[in-house]
């Protein structure tokens, strides 16, 4: 089949590829033209990422055919599609935790000389970033950028490499409001320079927001390419869950106990050494959910840490139950009742590499009733775990296998059944649905809406301002570690909300919005 | 003109791991086969006669029965490590500081009943290995020291503190290194078959216990959780530097054993050679192992039918003595190799 069209960069057809038995891409056809922005549209497990994992050769499609610029492909290892133009920002990103933002750009460049000028890529480097008003610190160490950053740097390494393709696999669920608005402005000068890009995606308003095109894909087939002015939110969604849904959250009154937790003039430093939490004092009443918002990389996560004894504390107090417990380490606060979610699943959440059911005992195995004089009790444990699966119905591929064969949204649901099964009375949340799919981001708000209606202190960070604002009691907003406002949701405008983030505070966000 | 194609791989079965495993050893075999061939030697015949001299009679089977208890013990104590992700690349020195503390008690200390002499040579020669393991865990937790180089490092240090009483202190009446031939309340007793002592049933009991340890208990499930993800480890609530403390003392303490199983069962003395690179071997039987206890013992007795096979070819066939190391090293090589195949499909194609 020869391709007529010079505009078109990628064109898939028939695809189709399986994994032991499951088919996860079915005679799947995509077409990417030069200068457009194609959404591809879908729950979690709907095969975005399969299908554009083998425009990019890391796997092979069992049907079907790809060309690209007119000419049939067939990639022999996975680095060649980017030899040829074609480069992926993946979810879990490759970079080199230990190298700098700079060694990451050029490692593997093919232009590399046995000796690289450093000042001379530097200076290369710059030009990029100016051009696409990219801010990174060549010179910082990846594995201590917050995940924004490192994101740029992975969206900057395609960049360099002039790849006439760019895939970019759910790219905002790291980012806040502010970040992801900037991140689609750059990718639409991307475009405008004639690349072609593919914006995988859940999000509705995302692909309103950026795509030329869209196309849907529900359990492994492709359900329909629109225009985006042919469409509208209602007929996507219908097309992606297959039926309409939409989430409702009921957010009864709560007989609130103040002052569960106290947190008095926190100091907490970053892995980097600096001062990531500065001087932070606020209380958690039982019952009531604070959520905390910010742009990334603001203090949150420290915050977290420091709450949960994941992190130590440089100076002040965190008292539960008027109990302090500042010193505690992570052991101690499980016992005592403190929970976590936190926002790196796959890291911190589980250890993938063990077994389903040895993750959901993380937190319980030390129990009394899960001895066997010296020995623990395997079968009682695995038993437990069979109780959560099923209680928060977690769909996985076998119980014995290793956690990180779980898609994203499940492994979030093993998280938070395994914390809410604990029945603890603080709840730390850290970006819980960032990347889950409707159906499962309904069940993480439901829980945590669950846990203040039962009297627990929560607190949740997160990026996601409908969740922000469809469960937070208060909204603290954080900037360079500190709360710029703290006050109960619907006091303030989500534009207000905005400016707090970027450093005013709330008597400055207000004074400023009445001023427009 | 081929090329080869990568395909990523979703999982990786036990069967197709088995099998890469065993081709990556059949590929070894190949390899030294041709080296063997280089040295004008047969390579079936070669074969034929380390198949024959370690399992072809009884006296050869005892022989490498005798070869196969230090590479249990070192096995386990890499092992162990391994299932932490700990390198314990120092499995020699501590065998020897285990095998030096053991023999000090012989010398300096007082001669209990046969039962009692044993028992406490066990546990000191156990004591010196976990003393020994100490140094690199205290330097990893206190100073994050790769535990890989320091180790390593130990091993010669380790080696020459025992030359140090070798041709110090307990320096034989002839002027030779080697200490007095132990009395016989410290000498294993023979299960009488060949040289084989008690010192594999010693090593057979612990491999079931290492096994309901790592499997069955809570030490267990923390030191694999801290292997899988020392940031998960740690939000679970597990004291990472405690554990990892730990798994050290162990490791260390199991390859003190393969020390003192060396000079009280096999040796009856402390010299210079008590072992041929039992703790280098070891890491080969842990790795191929993949950690396992019970498949320890399996891959011990292989490497000892290859480590008594090249003693044969050496002296049969004037093959020279590197043979042995050789193929060792081909296996680990090939083992290493192999482990593309676990994480991807490889297919061959035919290019443009």
């Amino acid at each position: 089949m020869s391709e007529k069209n010079k505009n078109l960069l990628v064109h898939m057809n028939g695809i189709s590829k399986s994994f032991y038995g499951n088919k996860v891409n079915t005679d799947v056809e995509f077409t990417l033209e030069k200068g457009e922005i194609h959404a591809l549209l879908g729950e979690n497990g709907a095969g975005k990422t399969t299908l554009m994992n083998m425009l990019t050769g890391v796997y092979f499609p069992d049907e079907g055919d790809i060309y690209f610029k007119g000419d049939k492909i067939a990639f022999n290892f996975p680095g060649e599609a980017l030899q040829i133009g074609i480069g992926m920002v993946h979810q879990r990103f490759s970079l080199v935790g230990n190298l700098t933002v700079l060694e990451n750009l050029i490692l593997g460049h093919p232009d590399n000389k046995f000796v690289i000028n450093i000042p001379e890529k530097k200076k290369l480097i710059k030009t990029y970033m100016d051009q696409f008003n990219f801010h990174v610190d060549l010179d910082a160490i990846v594995g201590e950028l917050p995940i924004g950053l490192r994101q740029k740097v992975e969206i900057l390494k395609m960049l360099v490499r002039e790849v006439d393709v760019l895939i970019v696999d759910e790219p905002t669920t790291v980012l806040t409001k502010q970040e992801a608005d900037n991140l689609m402005q750059i990718l639409k000068n991307i475009a405008k320079t004639g690349k072609g890009i593919i914006f995988i995606t859940h999000k509705m308003s995302e692909v309103f927001q950026i795509a030329d095109k869209i196309t849907v894909l529900r359990k492994g087939l492709k359900i329909s390419t629109v225009n985006k002015n042919d469409t509208n939110p209602r007929e996507l969604a219908k097309m992606m869950v297959g039926k309409e849904s939409e989430i409702t959250l009921k957010k009864p009154r709560v007989e609130t106990k103040p002052g569960l937790v106290k947190v008095q003039e926190l100091f907490v430093n970053s892995d980097k050494g600096v001062l990531a939490v500065n001087n932070l004092s606020f209380e958690i009443a039982g019952g009531e959910i604070i959520g905390i918002a910010g742009v990334s990389g603001n203090g949150q996560v420290e915050l977290a840490d420091a709450l949960t004894g994941n992190r130590d504390v440089i100076r002040g107090k965190v008292l539960f139950k008027d109990e302090n417990i500042t010193n505690d380490p992570p052991v101690k606060r499980i016992d005592k009742g403190v929970s976590y979610v936190p926002g790196d699943r796959v890291n911190v959440g589980v250890a993938g590499s063990q077994s389903v059911w040895e993750n959901i005992i993380m937190k319980v195995y030390r129990l009394p009733i899960f001895k066997k004089g010296l020995l623990l009790n395997n079968k009682k444990l695995k038993e437990y775990a069979e109780k959560i699966i099923e209680k928060y119905n977690i769909f996985l591929p076998g119980i014995n296998l290793p956690a990180l064969l779980l898609s994203g949204g499940n492994l979030q649901k093993l998280i938070v059944g395994r914390e809410m099964e604990r029945d603890c009375d603080l709840y730390v949340f850290v970006y819980p649905t960032r990347g889950l799919d409707v159906g499962a981001t309904e069940f993480v708000r439901n829980a945590i809406l669950q846990m203040r209606n039962q009297g627990k202190a929560v607190i949740m960070v997160s990026g996601d301002f409908d969740e922000i604002f469809s469960l937070s009691d208060r909204i603290a907003v954080m900037y360079e570690g500190k709360f710029t406002g703290i006050f109960n949701n619907g006091d303030h405008s989500l534009e207000e909300i905005g400016l707090m983030m970027s450093g005013h505070t709330e008597e400055d966000a207000v004074k400023e919005m009445s001023n427009v | 003109m081929f090329k080869i194609k990568l395909e990523q791989k979703e999982r990786v079965s036990k069967r197709e791991e088995l099998i890469i495993t065993l081709s990556a050893i059949g590929i070894a075999f190949v390899l030294s086969g041709v080296f063997i061939a280089l040295n004008g030697v047969n390579p079936f015949v070669a074969l034929w006669k380390v198949i024959t001299s370690a399992l072809g009679s009884p006296y050869g089977i005892s022989e490498t029965l005798v070869k196969s208890i230090p590479l249990i013990f070192t096995g386990l104590a890499v092992g162990i490590a391994l299932n932490s992700k700990l390198w314990n690349i120092g499995a020699e020195g501590q065998l020897f500081f285990g095998a030096t503390f053991a023999t000090a008690f012989v010398i300096y200390g007082p001669v209990l009943p046969k039962p009692l002499e044993l028992t406490v040579l066990v546990i000191i020669g156990a004591i010196g290995g976990a003393l020994w393991a100490a140094i690199p865990a205290l330097l990893k937790i206190k100073f994050k020291m790769n535990e890989v180089i320091s180790t390593l490092l130990l091993n010669y240090v380790a080696i020459n503190i025992a030359d140090y009483f070798l041709f110090g202190p307990w320096k034989g009446k002839d002027n030779f290194p080697y200490t007095p031939e132990f009395p016989i309340e410290a000498k294993f007793n023979r299960i009488g078959f060949g040289r084989v002592h008690i010192g594999l049933f010693i090593a057979l009991v612990l491999v079931v216990l290492l096994f309901i340890m790592l499997y069955h208990t809570k030490t267990g499930y923390k030191l694999r959780l801290a292997g899988s993800s020392l940031k998960a480890a740690k939000y679970a609530g597990i004291n990472i530097k405690k554990t990892m403390f730990l798994v050290f003392l162990i490791s260390g303490a199991l390859a003190g054993l393969a020390g003192v199983s060396q000079v009280c069962g096999v040796e009856y003395k402390l010299h210079q050679q008590i072992s041929t690179g039992y703790g280098y071997t070891g890491i080969i039987v842990a790795w191929l192992a993949r950690s396992n206890p019970f498949i320890i013992v399996i891959f011990a007795v292989f490497l000892s039918i290859l480590l008594k096979g090249a003693d044969s070819l050496q002296i049969a066939m004037r093959l020279p003595a590197a043979v042995g190391i050789v193929m060792q090293a081909l296996i680990l090589f090939a083992i290493l190799g192999s482990e593309l195949f676990k994480n991807y499909n490889v297919k061959l194609i035919r290019g443009k």
